[in-house]
């Protein structure tokens, strides 16, 4: 769904999301957004995403447009836990994958239980 | 006496302005409801045809005298996954998203991407040269461009003024 803010249209891309323990990884679709433009922050537990798509560039007259074009744009509140310096992301193929550790003191561990 | 105080339309009538305002809210709700309805919600027009339980990418299609152009939202696709096809009236856009075997095991607590296989046949508005067509995927983005065909029989028609 578009939003309007003061500057910019946005939409919000569709994403997965995979707990797998020691991190967890969000896989954003962002069809047509530039990578080198991407913005990804984590600030006070909540990870935010914005990547701009340059404006609609078609040839000649417009025969249906079926898409908008405007920024992509979503945050998640991930909690505390996790390790902002180890945060990557990668863009490709129009689908981003942010990769966000979990603090090794907090990762789950399996305990091994002894027997008597 | 009414107990309402309800103003009846031939009490107040149409103030001027009123259709501006109601135009307003009409723009706005279109507005509010663009990102949502704009896209295919798996709906094709009349004239597409879908196999049921395939989802289908958003294009956009625009023209020019002589070509054709339309791109599809294609996130994360193999370009070899992906097959074009054309005739004289008619494109097909068809392949699969596969999903990687990490994507497919356990953890995944949201999905909202789609994936799998995907078809769509889309009308054109006039004939095309099957020879004459490129296509290249680009950041997630398929653009297809289409050499109208120096046979299509569509022409401008000039409009005349005064009566026959």
């Amino acid at each position: 769904m578009a939003t309007e803010t003061q500057t910019e249209l946005t939409y919000r891309p569709n994403v997965d999301i995979c707990d797998r323990g020691a991190e967890v990884l969000i896989v954003a679709d962002v069809p047509g957004a530039t990578p080198d433009a991407i913005d990804v922050s984590f600030d006070d537990g909540v990870l935010s995403v914005h990547a701009p798509v340059p404006a609609r560039t078609l040839p000649g007259r417009s025969l249906r447009q079926e898409y908008g074009i405007g920024a992509y744009r979503r945050s998640f509140k991930l909690g505390e836990g996790f390790d902002a310096s180890l945060i990557s992301a990668e863009c490709r193929r129009g689908v981003l994958e942010i990769h966000v550790p979990r603090l090794a003191a907090v990762r789950p561990r399996k305990i091994a239980v002894r027997t008597a | 006496m009414s107990l309402i105080p309800f103003r009846t339309k031939r009490a107040t009538g149409m103030e001027p302005g009123s259709l501006a305002t109601l135009a307003d809210f009409r723009n706005e709700m279109n507005r509010l409801f663009e990102g949502f309805f704009s896209r295919p919600l798996q709906t094709p027009s009349w004239f597409e045809t879908v196999e049921p339980g395939r989802w289908l990418p958003a294009i956009d299609m625009s023209e020019t005298d002589r070509q054709i152009c339309v791109r599809a939202e294609l996130p994360g696709i193999e370009p070899k996954d992906v097959d074009v096809s054309v005739s004289e009236d008619r494109l097909v856009i068809a392949g699969e998203k596969k999903c990687e075997k990490e994507e497919s095991g356990e953890g995944w607590t949201h999905r909202e991407s789609h994936s799998g296989s995907f078809s769509r046949a889309i009308p054109l508005p006039e004939a095309v040269d099957p020879a004459k067509v490129t296509a290249r995927y680009d950041k997630g983005v398929l653009t297809v461009e289409l050499t109208k065909s120096p046979t299509s029989t569509s022409r401008k028609v000039p409009v005349l003024a005064g009566s026959p």
